[in-house]
C-alpha cells in the first residue's frame, strides 16, 4: 500500500428488501458518498436485488474517484436483532462491483448485530 | 486480519476430503492456505489473499458444514449469482420433536418433497441438523424460502406443490424470454454492421421491450 492510497469506510446494510451504502471515512464520522435501493429503481421490489446493488456500486465508485478515495474496507450487515441474521442479496453484488470498477478492496468485516438473548421475535404463528 | 469460522465437528473431515483433496481444491481457488482445527471445527484464514474470493470461500465451507456434499458447494465458486441460504429450524420450533416432524414434511417420503423443490426450481437443499440450507440465485431462493415456510406453517404438501409450478412455469417464461432477447440483441448488431433497415430494427426492438414488460407485469401479477 503506498502513501498515495486513500481509503474509506464502504458500510452495506443488506436486507430482504432493501440495500444501503454508506461510504464513510475511516472514523465513520464523515459520509462520503451514499446510495440505496431505492435512488436507482421505481419498484419496491427490485430495491434489494443484485442488479440493482452493481448500479448503486458503479455510482459510488464514479463519485469515489472523483474525490481521489482508491480503496475501501467494508462493513457489511443484515437487520440483525431478531430479524434475519443473513446478508441479503445485495451485500455481494455491491462488493463485487466494486473490484471491478477498479476500487481497491480492503478488508470485509461482518457488523450484523447479535442480541445475547434480545426483544421477542415478532409473529407467533409457528409455535404450537 | 485473520478471519475465523466454524464448522459442525462431524462435518470437518468433508472438508479436508480423501486425503486432503478437497481442500487442496478449494485452497488452488483462492491461492491462500486455510488451517482447520479438528477437535473443535475452527477455520482460521491468513492475512492476505483476495478478499472476495475469501468472501465466497467463507459461503462455501459454510455450505459444506451445512451438509451439502463438496462438488455442490463448490458450483458457488464457478457461478456468481448463486447464493447460499439457511433458515434456521430452532426459532419455529419449540420441542426437538416438533424439529424432527418439521424436517420431515420438508423431506416429505424418500425425499419427494425435496426432490420436487430441487427439480421444479433448480435449486440444491439441504436439510441437516436444525437448518434447511439451499443453494440457487436470490430469485430461485426467494421462492423456495416462501414454499418452506409454508410448510413449516403446515400447509398441506399439495397446496405447497401447485405454489412451485406455477413458480416453475413463470420461470420458464422468462428463460423463453431472456433467450428471445438474446436472439433480438445478435439481429441489432448484426443489421448495424450492414447499416441497412435501421428504423425495422429499432421497431422490432422495442416491440419485445414492450411485450416482455407486460409479461412481466403478468407475472408480477
Amino acid at each position: 500500500m503506498s502513501s498515495e492510497m486513500k481509503w474509506a469506510v464502504a458500510n452495506i446494510k443488506s436486507s430482504y428488501n432493501n440495500t444501503i451504502v454508506t461510504i464513510t471515512d475511516l472514523s465513520g464520522a464523515e459520509t462520503i458518498a451514499k446510495s440505496s435501493g431505492g435512488m436507482i429503481v421505481k419498484a419496491s421490489r427490485d430495491e434489494s436485488s443484485p442488479y440493482t446493488a452493481m448500479q448503486m456500486a458503479n455510482r459510488l465508485a464514479e463519485q469515489l474517484k472523483e474525490k481521489g478515495i482508491t480503496g475501501v474496507h467494508f462493513k457489511v450487515r443484515a437487520p440483525g436483532g431478531n430479524k434475519h441474521k443473513n446478508p441479503g442479496p445485495g451485500a455481494q453484488a455491491t462488493i463485487r462491483a466494486f473490484a471491478r470498477a477498479g476500487i481497491r478492496i480492503g478488508r470485509i468485516e461482518d457488523v450484523t448485530p447479535i442480541p445475547h438473548d434480545g426483544t421477542r421475535p415478532r409473529g407467533g404463528k409457528h409455535k404450537s | 486480519m485473520t478471519q475465523y469460522m466454524k464448522v459442525p465437528v462431524e462435518r470437518i473431515a468433508v472438508i479436508i476430503g480423501p486425503g486432503g483433496k478437497t481442500k487442496r481444491d478449494i485452497e488452488k481457488r483462492i491461492k491462500t492456505e486455510f488451517t482447520v482445527d479438528s477437535s473443535n471445527g475452527n477455520i482460521e484464514f491468513p492475512e492476505g489473499g483476495d478478499p472476495i474470493q475469501k468472501m465466497r470461500t467463507v459461503d462455501v465451507l459454510k455450505a459444506i458444514g451445512r451438509g451439502f456434499s463438496p462438488e455442490k458447494a463448490i458450483t458457488l465458486f464457478d457461478d456468481e449469482m448463486l447464493m447460499l441460504d439457511i433458515i434456521d429450524l430452532s426459532e419455529s420450533t419449540s420441542t426437538q420433536k416438533e424439529q424432527k416432524r418439521i424436517k420431515g414434511r420438508i423431506i416429505g417420503r424418500g425425499g419427494k418433497t425435496r426432490e420436487i423443490m430441487e427439480k421444479l426450481i433448480g435449486v440444491h437443499i439441504s436439510v441437516y441438523g436444525k437448518t434447511v440450507s439451499f443453494i440457487g440465485t436470490p430469485e430461485q431462493n426467494q421462492i423456495v424460502r416462501t414454499a418452506i415456510d409454508m410448510l413449516i406453517n403446515g400447509v398441506n404438501h399439495g397446496t405447497v406443490y401447485n405454489y412451485l409450478e406455477k413458480k416453475h412455469q413463470d420461470i420458464m417464461k422468462r428463460q423463453i424470454q431472456d433467450t428471445y432477447r438474446n436472439i433480438e440483441f445478435v439481429d441489432d448488431e448484426k443489421e448495424d454492421e450492414d447499416t441497412q433497415d435501421d428504423d425495422g430494427v429499432q421497431e422490432d426492438v422495442n416491440d419485445t421491450q414492450e411485450s416482455i414488460d407486460d409479461m412481466q407485469e403478468d407475472i408480477d401479477n
